[in-house]
């Protein structure tokens, strides 16, 4: 998953695991750039950045030192570093928490901003601006990877903490002496802790291109090898020690030799596979700022060199980039057809106004309730188990169109609402059934469940509804959901008789 | 005077009221995708070790009814896998059903070669239950030489304390806090506790000073450490520090944690606030009866504690630590036993525990420092074979 959760000193403190890096011209102002690093996947709507990480974005400019089988791409040592550092918990005056942060820029102001304020923080010349906070997770990975199956994007509804950081790239980074640059994201100790003797402290992790570490070093196809992860988030970014490249060079080779096979046929040559080898093993964003970004200009830049062709495109990474089944469909077919997962898109898209990030996404509300009955689980099911029953008391009418998953119910209740709802998912032998709602109760994101089992001598019924409220107070929704299931309920016991 | 060593950690840690701020909200988030679909990859296993940080550190007893239902689920949804019977597995070790999650492994031994995952949980339930303690230690010892991660560390410093090696555990326990490589303030805020509980509970003559320092560390990391609270706001008390023991507990009474309670009780009878007191040891009683009702197992322990104390009632005390006894026949439930035991007048039931203790736990060293080692010599020799 992009980088979420790569390595086992991440989860011990989620916010100092990144989990993206997007790199692209501003939708707002074209002579404007953004980047944007993300941390702490799967983040809850109250998530707050850590008091003890400094979150780091740093771009250099780089040169194309070869093409071809020979691609490379060479950093200058000039460093472009953004650092972002927050602070504890403030009690807010509506008694939420607030946290508070900073901004260093690479020529030394400093930004002071609050947490979730969607404004940001501006310096006066306008030259940065930066906003830091919870949004909607932008990446989106539909595949089971070890199998290469097709899966529901893995991240719906989720969130992480974003830090968006948007410039004057005239000012900033003077692409007159070299428009092409590299970019990475890191979160780091604070300065001036007891570090190893000998050692810088070291990142905890830091993030390029997406995948470099859970779909390429960390390939879960690749039987019995161990976990290289939090050695690599521990090496140095633009410059790592060529003692520990041999090590990753051997895995990366493996495991795109293995995603090349995944279709069952090599297309890749040996020499191919080495040149994107060494491309992957420097790992950084590039993009190019005089030249357009789009949501599919990712990795032309590598890709057009590793070819021998001049790039054409600014490369970079957008938010709504899809950069995995684009990178699944160079590994496995070097681009010959499209491999398109379960998704088309994450759960939001982005947005055309600063900060770009989706807004955050609310938590879904859960009403479940269950009944247990005197009868069988087949004479049960028998009447709940249709999608267009006609058994709650609460029903006058229920009109189906279409048939098996997909199909629509069209209900009209006793005092004349009219609900329309689509199966998602029904599984017989399992007696259960899966919907959403599509119209007339006042939702989004709506999904009932009924799961029925044998319970003793009779059956089980559990019915679980997860929704928004969508332009209604959540707790109106939650009465008429929980009406309804009591009523259901009560029905269906007074048919069946209790479980005693 | 504190004798303990300053804390030297590699980082600095992230504030607790923000790692618990966070556990929190992803806790929900994890329940909220998982009810969702509880066949998401990973999901299922994020919760129960969010719930595993959220009952210690939080004092949130309502985790293990979550867990419970978060099997029902997955039994549901899916039955017959080694992931659910892992999950069982866990969540049953967590409840201190150790039977039974014995039998689950076996189920996934069945299955095939237990995963990494399973034997770690293997060997804590040896060691809960103090079953061949002396291989546990050897495979400990291999698992943290290997990785010198501290969730290696901590469990054989914790094996060593349980075999009464004291200093070896202390030492151990601070090699893992100075290897500690990351920012979450719970593994620390637990190393610290674990070592407060070390010197202050574990060795046979406590050292309060060292024990308090620990706890101090432990609440400094993780403000809202309840257990931590608890422990330190004890020996408060035993000091006479009355108003600083009363300050420990009202911050931690949101909890819902009947020991809160308990010792709260304790501190408002000090005081000569007896209503108050017995207000308070009313809501801990039926606290903790209502947590034994539901895993009687998971506090039977705890309950004994209590109606040994202030709890007052030594019938209770016996009958809760014989069912740990029985539950999990260490070396400490042995003695917990023999307490309740004496202090219940069931003098033949006391002699056939230390009878009992000196057949499973003899020739251990551990015994050699036991209590019960001194009974058991100070008995005529024809009241020693009734083991």
């Amino acid at each position: 998953m992009s980088d979420h959760v790569d390595g086992p000193r991440q989860i011990g403190d989620p916010p100092s695991d990144c989990t993206d890096l997007f790199a692209f011209t501003s939708p707002e102002n074209p002579a404007h750039t953004v980047v944007a690093a993300n941390v702490f996947p799967s983040a809850g709507v109250t998530a707050m950045f850590s008091n003890a990480i400094k979150h780091s974005i740093v771009i250099r400019r780089m040169t194309v030192a070869g093409v071809g089988n020979a691609a490379k791409f060479t950093p200058g040592d000039k460093e472009y570093r953004f650092s972002c550092q927050f602070s504890v918990l403030e009690h807010g005056t509506d008694s939420k928490p607030v946290q508070r942060g900073t901004l260093t820029c690479p020529d030394g102001q400093v930004l002071h901003f609050v947490v979730n304020d969607e404004n940001g923080a501006s310096t006066p010349d306008g030259t940065f601006r930066v906003f830091a906070g919870l949004r909607s997770d932008p990446f989106f990975l539909a595949w089971i990877v070890r199998d290469l199956k097709k899966f529901p994007n893995l991240l719906q509804h989720d969130n992480v903490l974003a830090i968006v950081i948007e410039f004057d790239t005239q000012r900033v980074l003077n692409p007159s002496e070299g428009s092409l640059f590299g970019a990475i994201a890191e979160t780091s100790p604070l300065s001036g802790t007891a570090s190893p003797i000998g050692h810088e402290p070291p990142r905890f992790d830091w993030v390029g291109r997406p995948e470099q570490t859970n779909m390429r070093l960390n390939n879960p196809a690749l039987e019995g090898t161990d976990d290289v992860r939090d050695l690599w988030n521990q090496q140095t970014p633009f410059a790592m020690a060529e003692e520990i490249k041999p090590l990753f060079r051997k895995r990366l080779k493996d495991s795109l030799t293995n995603w090349d096979m995944r279709d069952g046929k090599a297309d890749w040559s040996p020499d191919a596979l080495d040149a994107a080898v060494n491309v992957y093993l420097d790992d950084f964003m590039l993009f190019d700022v005089s030249k357009p970004m789009s949501d599919t200009s990712y990795f032309e830049i590598e890709k057009s060199t590793l070819r021998g062709k001049p790039y054409a495109t600014g490369g970079g990474r957008t938010v709504d980039a899809n950069v995995v089944d684009m990178m699944i469909t160079w590994m496995v077919n070097d681009d010959k057809e499209f491999m398109q997962g379960g998704a088309t898109s994450a759960t939001k898209p982005g947005m055309k106004t600063f900060p770009y990030e989706a807004s955050p996404n609310t938590e879904l509300q859960t009403v479940a309730d269950s009944v247990d009955l005197a009868a069988s689980p087949d004479q049960v099911w028998a009447l709940i188990g249709q999608f267009g029953g006609m058994w709650h008391p609460l029903i006058a009418s229920v009109k189906l169109t279409g048939k098996g998953v997909g199909q629509l119910r069209t209900i009209e209740t006793i005092d004349g609402k009219q609900i329309i709802e689509r199966l998602e998912a029904e599984d017989n032998s399992q007696r259960l059934y899966r919907y959403t709602n599509v119209s007339g109760l006042g939702v989004v994101d709506y999904t009932g469940t009924f799961d029925l089992k044998p319970k003793g001598s009779g059956s089980s019924v559990e019915w679980r509804v997860q929704f928004l409220a969508d332009n209604q107070a959540t707790l109106i929704v939650r009465t008429i959901v929980a009406t309804l299931m009591k009523t259901g309920f009560e029905a269906l016991t007074k048919r069946f008789g209790a479980l005693k | 005077m504190i004798e303990a060593p300053e804390i030297d950690l590699i980082y600095p840690l992230t504030d607790g009221n923000i790692a618990v701020n966070n556990l929190e909200s992803a806790r929900r988030h994890s329940w909220s995708r998982f009810w969702r679909d509880p066949l998401r990859p990973g999901i299922a296993e994020c919760i129960v070790e969010q719930e595993q940080l959220t009952a210690p550190f939080v004092g949130d007893m309502g985790a293990l009814d979550r867990l419970d239902s978060l099997v029902q689920c997955l039994d549901r949804v899916e039955a017959e896998s080694p992931r659910t019977t892992l999950i069982r597995a866990q969540i049953a070790s967590m409840g201190h059903r150790f039977a039974e999650a014995k039998r689950y492994l076996d189920e996934i031994g069945a299955w095939g070669e237990l995963s990494e995952d399973a034997n770690r949980l293997s060997l804590s339930i040896d060691h809960a239950c103090g079953i061949d303690l002396e291989a546990a230690l050897e495979a400990r010892r291999w698992m943290a030489a290997k990785s010198r991660r501290l969730e290696d560390l901590v469990p054989l410093a914790a094996l060593h304390a349980d075999l009464r090696e004291f200093d070896e555990a202390d030492r151990i326990y601070q090699c893992a806090l100075r290897e500690y490589q990351g920012t979450s303030p719970f593994a620390v805020a637990w190393v610290c506790f674990q070592l407060g509980v070390l010197w202050g509970e574990l060795i046979p003559e406590a050292q309060s000073s060292r024990a308090e320092y620990w706890y101090q560390k432990a609440i400094e990391y993780l403000p809202c450490y309840v257990k931590a609270r608890v422990h330190l706001a004890e020996i408060y008390l035993r000091h006479g520090r009355v108003k600083e023991a009363e300050a420990l507990l009202l911050a931690a009474i949101p909890s819902g944690d009947p020991e809160v309670h308990w010792r709260l009780a304790d501190v408002l009878a000090q005081r000569g606030r007896f209503a108050d007191a017995e207000a308070q040891m009313q809501i801990a009683r039926s606290g903790f009866e209502a947590l034994l009702e539901k895993h009687v197992l998971a506090f039977a322990d705890h309950g004994a504690e209590f109606y040994s104390g202030s709890g007052n009632d030594d019938r209770r005390a016996f009958e809760l630590a014989s069912i740990n006894l029985v539950n999990r026949p260490t070396l400490r439930a042995f003695e917990q036993a023999y307490e309740a035991a004496v202090a219940a007048g069931e003098s033949e039931r006391a002699a056939k525990i230390v009878a009992a203790a000196e057949h499973r736990w003899g020739a251990t060293n551990a015994f050699r420092f036991s209590q019960l080692a001194r009974t058991y010599g100070d008995k005529p020799a024809s009241e020693r074979s009734t083991a």
